[in-house]
């Protein structure tokens, strides 16, 4: 007789780990060091990588194992490394005052943390009771709500490398959206989405890197002359 | 086998076009090849193209096919019907000379002009005429409506070191996109209703359309149609892209690419949407009047000879917009016979215009091909170094004034015939617009004889008035053939046009349920009638013996007196000023003075003379006169328009921060709102 796992217990599992990759999401918002938002970012892939893995045994679905794999090992490991050396080359570890201050920042966060819940909210049918059902019910609430931060941590950065940084948890967002929704869409899409995020980040990269030798500084606000 | 050779004709054509395309492209490094390659290729299409629509015309049912393209709304559908045809025959006949007289034309250009471009977009913009004329689906209407617009707009700019014609080149390629903009509109709101894009599924529509969807389709539709067919007041496009263009492709602009405005709004109003309100007609019809006689006054002013041909096409746009009116009115109001009559008039009028309209692009193309301006001030005495031109351009002039017994007279008598029938077939108050629309046809009519008087006699008569019109030479063989044709065109439609009016019939019949000609016809085919047992009856063809039966005795005369007192020459009577020169003659400037005043309400003429006296004010040393009219349109309607524009663009680049934050802040805020809203719902 096979094992059947509990799917109950799983969505406990991932339901306590989505809420810890809100809550990073959140401390993202408020931290200044760009060393800290990066392995902030590293944990919360990890965390990632782990629901992934968690939803791939839950559901017997074992090309989830790879995707899992990926993630933690493309954004968990390479990318936070790329990124720390690049802050070396660069040389500035501190982000300047945000465009909003942080307390406001965090109120904001939670205000669209709401809004993410009530947009997932539309999406739930009571009438379905299944495990299913509830997971995308809660995991999608979540997932709309670091989708919104992240692109909200973009809007409010002055450094193009936490502007990085905002991107990437965005698509974090969009990953789990995927994966809780669809319990793993085809692998080569998954590639190709891994794929798409590795050259962003090396462009970026290469591109901050410019800016910043270019204008002595990181900072976007810098670049209005480009208006013309 | 009809059917089949149908379609045969019409791939031919559209294949001869794309080889001459883009064998013409290729050889662009040999341009003696590029140049006869893009010639022999337009003639083939012509030829195929207009054996073709014969067959077109003459069948009672229309012929339609379809590829299926795979992309959702767009086929390759095609129909064929008589008014494809017809407009397919107005097409070929004008193509055949113009690609006659361009292997002599594009001969100086030789190595100056890249010659396999040329022949590039003008085959390419003969194969999207054709497919406009027959496409029977709205997406590949549209896209063949594009093409022609970019493929003449890259002709127009052909000259391009020219500010002028760079400005025009601009002009019209922003106008070309507006109407292609309203019509992209106006099929949409079809294709909303039917979800197909096939003209044939737009049929039933009509009865199922509101009032307010069929107001704004019936808009949509007009305005695109008007600005492509230059009906005033968007008409500003036509005069500066006409006379700046090669003037063999003015000859196709003014002649065919304009009709496909009359081509579409005949297609659209009369047969796809089965028939428009009566107040639409009623707008056709003040628009067309307004256009006809504007456009003939502005042309009177022009002294550059294009550009007065450009006005008279506004002015012929006019009178077409007149017969088409009338055919939409007659039809609403319950006279399909009436209405089957206007409906030929305009029509004919179309085939018409295109054929003389082109034959005086070609005539002026040979003028300034020889002379090298387009300014008639320097003209003059042409006719005796070009008799031949001058003849074509004589008889292109006699058409277009509407005088007997050429075609422009016949369908201009049709045209005024039903505005005068109007008036007992329609009740109401609008009844008195069908005799005042009547008595401006007859001034239009009056004025383009004016006008014409002017171009030919300034241009080919009296003294040469300068070195460029004293070296003139007469135009290389190929163009005189091409304009010989369209001068027997000019003379067979409108002698024949008792033997011609039956190829009307299949149309009438599709469009309106009618056949009219035997009842326009009378007289063993002799004598032509409107069809109404109160209208008049003309003959082009007894006109013409007349006429020359009257030149018998005055020919006799002549002969006779120079038997009897043999033959003198004596000097021209000088006021006993010693010698004439051409310094004494008619200017075009002078000889349109009177008109200028009595229409100087309209024109709000300002000149300024400066004289400068050196001892009697008696004596002036030298006088410098300057005249211009006002450009009532371009001051009044696209000045502000164009300011307002540059006004609200100026405001709005305040949203272009240039900040990167701002940027986000905006993709942000409306994914926020987009959410919120989505929701809600």
């Amino acid at each position: 007789m096979p094992f059947v796992p509990n799917p109950e217990l799983g969505n406990r599992i991932i339901t306590l780990m989505a809420a810890l990759v809100l809550v990073l999401q959140i401390a993202a918002v408020g931290q200044r060091g760009i060393v800290s938002s990066i392995r902030i970012f590293a944990v919360q892939s990890f965390l990632l990588g782990a629901i992934a893995a968690v939803i791939a045994y839950f559901n017997q679905a074992s090309h989830i194992y790879i995707a899992a794999l990926l993630t933690v090992f493309l954004k968990a490991g390479l990318l936070p490394r790329l990124l720390e050396r690049l802050v070396e080359k660069v040389g500035i570890r501190r982000e300047i005052e945000p465009l909003i201050n942080v307390p406001l920042s965090i109120l904001i966060s939670g205000g669209l943390t709401l809004l993410g819940y009530v947009v997932a909210e539309s999406f739930y049918h009571p009438e379905e009771t299944s495990a299913r059902a509830a997971l995308g019910h809660n995991t999608l609430a979540v997932a709309i709500a670091l989708f919104l931060i992240g692109f909200f941590v973009m809007v409010n950065r002055r450094k193009a490398l936490t502007q990085v940084l905002g991107l990437l948890s965005l698509e974090n967002g969009l990953f789990l959206a995927a994966i809780s929704l669809t319990y793993g869409m085809p692998l080569v899409v998954e590639i190709g989405i891994f794929f798409d995020v590795l050259v962003a980040v090396l462009v970026l990269g290469i591109l901050v890197f410019r800016i910043g030798e270019t204008f002595d500084s990181m900072d976007v606000s810098k670049l209005r002359k480009l208006r013309e | 086998m009809n059917m089949l050779s149908l379609s045969t004709g019409f791939a031919l054509s559209v294949a001869a076009y794309a080889a001459g395309a883009f064998a013409s492209l290729a050889c662009w490094r040999r341009p003696a090849l590029a140049r006869r390659i893009c010639c022999s290729a337009a003639l083939a299409g012509a030829v195929l193209g207009g054996l073709t629509s014969v067959l077109g015309i003459l069948r009672d049912t229309p012929v339609a096919w379809s590829v299926p393209s795979g992309i959702p709304l767009f086929a390759y559908s095609f129909s064929y019907d008589a008014l494809a045809g017809f407009f397919n025959l107005a097409l070929a006949i004008p193509v055949a000379a113009v690609s006659i007289y361009s292997f002599g034309y594009l001969k100086e250009l030789e190595g100056k002009r890249n010659i396999g471009l040329f022949g590039f977009l003008f085959n390419l913009l003969l194969l999207s005429l054709t497919v406009v004329f027959t496409a029977a689906n709205a997406f590949l209407f549209l896209i063949a409506w594009e093409v022609t617009a970019l493929t003449a707009y890259g002709l127009v700019t052909f000259y391009h070191e020219d500010r002028e014609t760079r400005r025009a080149g601009l002009l019209y390629v922003i106008m070309a996109h507006i109407d292609a903009g309203c019509l992209l509109l106006g099929f949409a709101l079809l294709i909303n209703s039917t979800g197909s894009a096939e003209f044939a599924s737009f049929r039933p529509l009509a009865a199922v359309l509101n009032g307010g969807q069929q107001t704004a389709a019936f808009v949509l539709f007009f305005l695109g149609f008007a600005i492509k067919a230059g009906v005033i007041p968007f008409h500003i496009w036509l005069p500066a892209a006409h006379p700046v263009a090669p003037s063999n492709v003015s000859a196709l602009l003014s002649g065919i690419v304009i009709k496909t405005g009359i081509y579409g709004m005949a297609r659209i109003f009369l047969d796809v949407l089965g028939g428009v309100p009566s107040w639409a007609g009623l707008l056709v019809l003040i628009v067309g009047v307004v256009s006809a006689v504007l456009g003939v006054l502005y042309a009177l002013m022009e002294h550059d000879l294009k550009r007065l041909l450009a006005y008279h096409s506004i002015e012929n746009i006019g009178i077409i917009l007149m017969g088409l009116g009338a055919a939409l009115i007659f039809r609403v109001a319950g006279h399909p016979m009436l209405a089957a009559v206007a409906l030929v008039a305009a029509m004919f009028h179309t085939l018409n215009h295109a054929i003389f309209k082109s034959l005086l692009f070609l005539g002026a193309g040979s003028v300034l091909h020889s002379t090298g301006t387009r300014n008639m001030e320097e003209m003059g005495g042409l006719i005796r170094p070009m008799p031949v031109t001058a003849f074509c351009f004589l008889i292109g002039a006699i058409a277009i004034s509407g005088l007997p017994p050429l075609n422009g007279f016949v369908s201009e008598w049709l045209t005024y015939q039903t505005l005068l029938a109007g008036f007992g077939a329609i009740s109401g108050l609008r009844r008195i617009l069908f005799p005042l629309a009547g008595s401006m046809l007859a001034l239009t009519g009056a004025l383009a004889a004016a006008c014409f008087v002017k171009a030919f006699g300034i241009t080919f008569l009296a003294l040469p008035r300068g070195a460029k019109s004293r070296n003139a030479h007469e135009a290389p063989r190929t163009m005189l053939i091409g304009m010989g044709w369209l001068t027997l065109a000019c003379a067979a439609l409108g002698l024949g046009v008792t033997w011609f009016l039956p190829a009307f019939d299949a149309m009438t019949e599709q469009l309106l349920g009618q056949r009219v000609s035997t009842h326009l016809v009378t007289a063993h085919g002799l004598v032509l009638s409107a069809g109404m047992p109160t209208s008049g009856t003309v003959s082009p063809l007894v006109i013409a013996v007349g006429l020359l039966v009257l030149m018998v005795p005055a020919a006799l005369l002549v002969v006779l007196g120079v038997r009897r007192f043999g033959r003198k020459r004596g000097p021209v009577w000088d006021c006993g000023l010693p010698g004439l020169s051409e310094e004494n003659e008619y200017t075009a400037t002078a000889f349109s003075k009177a008109l200028r005043m009595i229409f100087s309400v309209l024109y709000k003429p300002r000149r300024e003379i400066q004289a400068v006296f050196d001892v009697s004010p008696y004596f002036p040393k030298e006088i410098h006169f300057e005249s211009e009219i006002e450009p009532t349109f371009e001051k009044r309607l696209y000045a502000p328009l164009q300011e307002f524009i540059f006004r609200v663009s100026s405001r709005m680049r305040t949203i272009q921060a240039g900040s990167i934050h701002a940027y986000l802040a905006y993709i942000f805020v409306t994914l926020v709102l987009l959410l919120l809203f989505g929701v809600r719902k």
